[in-house]
């Protein structure tokens, strides 16, 4: 019994080690000015949000939290509307080369991320789209997890519900969008939060494939803004802490799921 | 809706398709017309994005050729015997060894020593939120989190040199430093990424029935040697899958080299090359100086190495299945 109580208090020590730097972007951010100097450090955050509110209001930050926001929410409908559609014919329909495209995504898995960034980048400049929207988006249009969780759980969607439809006449498309979509919400949630993180987290890609400000997403004028406001601590604090907030808030919200979408593979995460 | 002219029976599972030929070769063209149209837009992507360009890789990486050339001329072998004369593409290679020998035991060790504190019946509260914190790190953008480790690892104020003063150790100089610089930036990915593997061995450890840990504890097994003959063997697939992993991850790690190592630091991986990793190089080659061949050869090299980890990995996980 005490040992366990023990055990408890390690543990939660431990994990307390694990936030501190993420707490001390709030205690900088919003501490006194000159705070970062200070020694010993400052342990407690003040509250003060006037440098968050004058990177808000007097750089082009809020541009770059839109770009984020819009580039983030077009990845996500995508992604759930082309894993939907690929996991119900990898779950329900028999066609020749169902197996094949099976693989083919797990090829997609495998594939290097750093190494193919160079022949990405030469296929982005012959489609014309270095430099928009569109190359932050597009090619992160398909999840492989996603389509794997939605043909997982439109697997277990009972045969009979399609044999109805299709005696009613109703079509394919139809069916997928208002029974199937709707039976698998935990496929949906999955695949919404997964992307959320993944795209909201964006630096390499947008590095490479973007040049100029006015699309920049957040993280890649954060480390542009690094270089430019390399001694003004408060203000890159609370630029990074505006970056980091809809992610601690969703996580938040949803660390259960998330947990447990990771523990289940669903997040080919790289580093 | 609109009722088409589908003849009842053709619907039932049970009736033989074999006895409507005709009624099934149509039931199959739709199904192969929807099969593939539903896939369509993944496919797409799949195939211009990644297929095609892993494709293109093999190709420019044997041709001089240049995004502003139209014509490009084929080299054979030169790509990779330039880069082998470039002392630079060497020191990379050692630094990324480095960085990986030093990241992936560390981690491993790390993440079991994490997951084995926190696993079902070690405490009585907190655990999904001790969790839920240690792996929070590892959701967190890269960019945003590297700029307070910028602050801790700064050798005047930083936290990092208040901490080895507390334990009178001498001060470093952390990302200023030629032999700390790489360290430095182990410790932000260890941070960073050590949840996910803690995560991986905390499902490894709940797949272990509860039965044989019972059993254990009756024949009045106790602590090390719980852990030594029954934890450790069963943990053995997943400790393989984490060890692969956390090599093709810290093989390609970018974003926060690029980060810890840029900004007041001068250009990313300094001091002195100390920090040039082989992601880095391929980015420095290709987007800052423009050489496309060679950065296609160099990830090629980089291609094929992963790869082959991934193969030993693939056919290992669809040997051990280990989780849920």
């Amino acid at each position: 019994m005490r040992a366990s109580k023990l055990w408890s208090v390690v543990r939660l020590a431990v994990a307390l080690l694990f936030i501190i730097p993420v707490y001390w972007i709030l205690v900088l951010a919003t501490g006194y000015h000159g705070a970062v100097y200070h020694l010993p450090p400052v342990w407690v955050p003040l509250f003060h949000w006037a440098p968050m509110v004058y990177v808000l209001t007097h750089t082009h930050w809020m541009r770059y939290v839109l770009n984020s926001v819009g580039i983030t929410t077009a990845t996500i409908v995508l992604v759930v509307a082309t894993s939907a559609l690929a996991g119900y014919a990898l779950a329900e329909i028999p066609f020749k080369g169902q197996t094949a495209y099976f693989f083919l995504i797990l090829g997609v898995m495998m594939l290097p991320q750093q190494a193919l960034l160079v022949p990405q980048y030469v296929v982005l400049f012959h489609l014309h789209m270095l430099n928009t929207y569109a190359a932050m988006v597009v090619p992160f249009a398909a999840s492989t997890s996603g389509i794997f969780l939605f043909r997982q759980f439109f697997k277990k969607i009972p045969v009979s519900f399609g044999e109805i439809a299709r005696i009613e006449g109703v079509s394919t498309l139809t069916y997928i969008r208002r029974v199937a979509v709707p039976l698998a919400k935990p496929a949906v949630a999955t695949t919404v939060l997964l992307t959320f993180i993944a795209s909201w987290n964006q630096f390499q890609w947008p590095l490479i494939m973007t040049n100029s400000p006015q699309i920049q997403p957040i993280e890649l004028a954060l480390s542009h803004y690094m270089q430019a406001y390399e001694a003004n601590w408060r203000e890159l604090a609370s630029a990074a802490l505006i970056a980091l907030s809809p992610i601690l808030l969703v996580f938040g919200f949803t660390q259960r799921y998330i947990v447990q979408a990771v523990a289940g593979g669903d997040l080919n995460a790289k580093d | 809706m609109m009722s088409r002219p589908v003849p009842a029976d053709s619907s039932q599972p049970d009736s033989p398709p074999k006895s409507h030929g005709r009624l099934v070769t149509r039931q199959h063209l739709r199904d192969t017309v929807w099969g593939y149209g539903l896939i369509l837009p993944s496919l797409l992507v799949f195939l211009i994005f990644f297929y095609g360009p892993a494709l293109f890789l093999a190709y420019i990486a044997f041709f001089h050729w240049s995004i502003f050339a139209s014509q490009s001329t084929f080299v054979g072998l030169k790509n990779f015997t330039t880069l082998l004369h470039q002392p630079i593409f060497w020191q990379s290679l050692l630094n990324t060894a480095y960085y990986v020998v030093a990241v992936v035991p560390a981690t491993t060790l790390l993440a079991l020593a994490l997951a084995l504190l926190l696993r079902e019946g070690m405490g009585r509260f907190g655990g999904g939120f001790s969790r839920a914190l240690i792996f929070l790190p590892h959701v967190t953008p890269v960019v945003a989190t590297s700029i307070i480790w910028v602050w801790i690892f700064n050798p005047q104020f930083g936290l990092a040199n208040v901490v080895l003063h507390f334990f009178h150790v001498p001060p470093s100089n952390w990302l200023e430093s030629v032999h700390w610089a790489l360290p430095s930036v182990m410790i932000y990915t260890l941070w960073h990424s050590v949840g996910l593997y803690t995560i991986l061995f905390l499902a490894g450890l709940a797949s272990i029935p509860r039965s044989v840990l019972e059993a254990a504890a009756t024949d009045g097994a106790r602590g090390w040697r719980v852990f030594k003959r029954i934890l450790w063997p069963l943990l053995g697939p997943i400790t393989f899958f984490v060890i692969v992993l956390a090599t093709i991850n810290t093989m390609q790690t970018f974003s926060q080299v690029y980060t810890l190592t840029g900004g007041p630091h001068g250009g990313a991986g300094g001091p002195a090359f100390s920090t040039t990793t082989d992601s880095l190089l391929i980015y420095q080659t290709a987007f800052l100086y423009l050489h496309f061949s060679l950065a296609s050869a160099m990830s090629l090299i980089l291609f094929v190495l992963i790869l082959g980890l991934t193969l030993i990995q693939k056919w290992f996980a669809d040997r051990f299945v280990f989780y849920r």
